[in-house]
């Protein structure tokens, strides 16, 4: 074995405008049940992140894996930049669960990986776009165990448009996200 | 503070003397997943999305920009040395004078018109880029590799560089990895006269376990 690349952080500056054009907008093939995942970073005393780029990787809405691209653009990818108030935006379709190679089900989610200043190592997690109910069974939910802090991978739908949901991130904290090991 | 892996060579969330960890760091632990689907599958970046003039940072304004022109070649490796094929290399870095085009970036260096700092390129079958670019101060890298798990962002710095030794962000990363952080001169890639060559491998670590079937 090789030892790999070291990882380092992002920083200190980054474009937003040339990172990624409609970076915001993720591609599939077909159709499906369009929506937006939005909210805001915050670091551990509260305050927004600027200038953090914060990727989205998903299935498709029949629980697929996009393998391929549209000609100019790979399928089922997002990347975005938080503005200066921390807040980001991904339109996306609604992925739907898929099994892992164990046979074991995954509730709706969505892999995010979130690079900052003051970040050494990309931040990874999974957002949920369903209620606790349906996300309790969640290979992932089951590893964290505690419901409060499940809260923190769970998307709310916005009452007054379904079409939306709200994420919030702490990356340190009260109310801090929990963060995976890959 | 978070666990790493016993033989980690990524340095580690929260590294005080990096004063932006002390409030971005993750306080509790990571939580171990077992791999899924989510991580062992990754964008796939067609040839078009990739035109060749990107890969050369010096010919995107009206005349050359200033500092000193360089190749760098190498090539994106899994932890078993196999080539890492289509892998998207982006790379983004300050001016000769050590300035960012952002809007944040308000220190008191010049712009360059001519110089815009980013560029991308996709490995070859063999795993190998090769980007045509100026000299800089500091040099962060972005790299995608098959598997999303693969995705890593990391930075170059030259040989030799003096200001290694109390460079806090250097310094986070463990003894073991910092080696490879660092470019070795290639004189065979250069161009006599016109521009130094370096070369710099980037070696991805995989997901823990690749599930199978997918
Ligand atoms: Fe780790």
């Amino acid at each position: 074995m090789t030892k790999p690349t070291p990882s380092q952080t992002v920083g200190p500056f980054f474009a937003r405008e040339l990172l990624w054009k409609d970076g915001g907008t993720v591609l599939f093939p077909g159709r499906g049940e369009r929506i937006t995942l939005t909210g805001y970073l915050f670091d551990g005393a509260g305050a927004p992140i600027y200038d953090a780029l914060f990727e989205t990787w998903q299935a498709d809405p029949a629980g697929q894996f996009p393998k391929g691209d549209d000609g100019a653009r790979p399928y089922g990818y997002g990347r975005v930049s938080t503005d200066p108030g921390g807040r980001y935006a991904i339109e996306t379709v609604m992925p739907g669960s898929f099994k892992g190679p164990g046979g074991e089900t995954y509730a709706p989610q969505i892999s995010v990986a979130i690079f900052a200043r003051g970040l050494l190592r990309a931040l990874h997690t999974r957002v949920f776009l369903a209620p606790l109910e349906v996300v309790k069974d969640d290979p992932l939910a089951r590893a964290i165990g505690d419901p409060e802090r499940l809260r923190t991978l769970i998307a709310i739908r916005d009452p007054r448009d379904p079409r939306i949901y709200r994420w919030d991130v702490r990356l340190r904290g009260a109310g801090e996200a929990v963060f995976i090991e890959l | 503070m978070p666990e790493t892996r016993t033989d980690d060579v990524h340095p580690p969330y929260l590294y005080p003397d990096y004063k932006s960890t002390r409030l971005r760091a993750p306080s509790q632990p990571l939580v171990r997943v077992s791999p899924s689907p989510l991580e062992a599958t990754g964008p796939a970046f067609p040839r078009q999305f990739v035109k060749d003039s990107e890969a050369d940072l010096t010919t995107w304004g009206r005349s050359a920009p200033l500092g000193e022109k360089m190749i760098l070649v190498g090539r994106v490796l899994d932890e078993d040395g196999r080539p890492v094929r289509r892998s998207l290399v982006e790379v983004w870095q300050a001016n000769a004078s050590g300035r960012y085009p952002h809007p944040v970036d308000d220190h008191d260096a010049p712009l360059d018109p001519n110089f815009l700092g980013k560029g991308q390129v996709l490995t070859d079958d063999d795993g190998r880029y090769r980007i045509v670019t100026i000299k800089p101060g500091a040099y962060p890298w972005q790299n995608l590799g098959s598997a999303y798990a693969q995705r890593l962002i990391t930075q170059m710095f030259f040989p030799g560089d003096p200001l290694l030794a109390i460079d806090p962000i250097f310094q986070s990363v463990p003894e073991a990895g910092r080696k490879r952080l660092i470019a070795e001169l290639d004189l065979e890639h250069g161009i006599e006269g016109v521009a130094l060559g370096y070369r710099w491998d980037m070696v991805l670590r995989g997901p823990r376990a690749t599930p199978m079937g997918v």
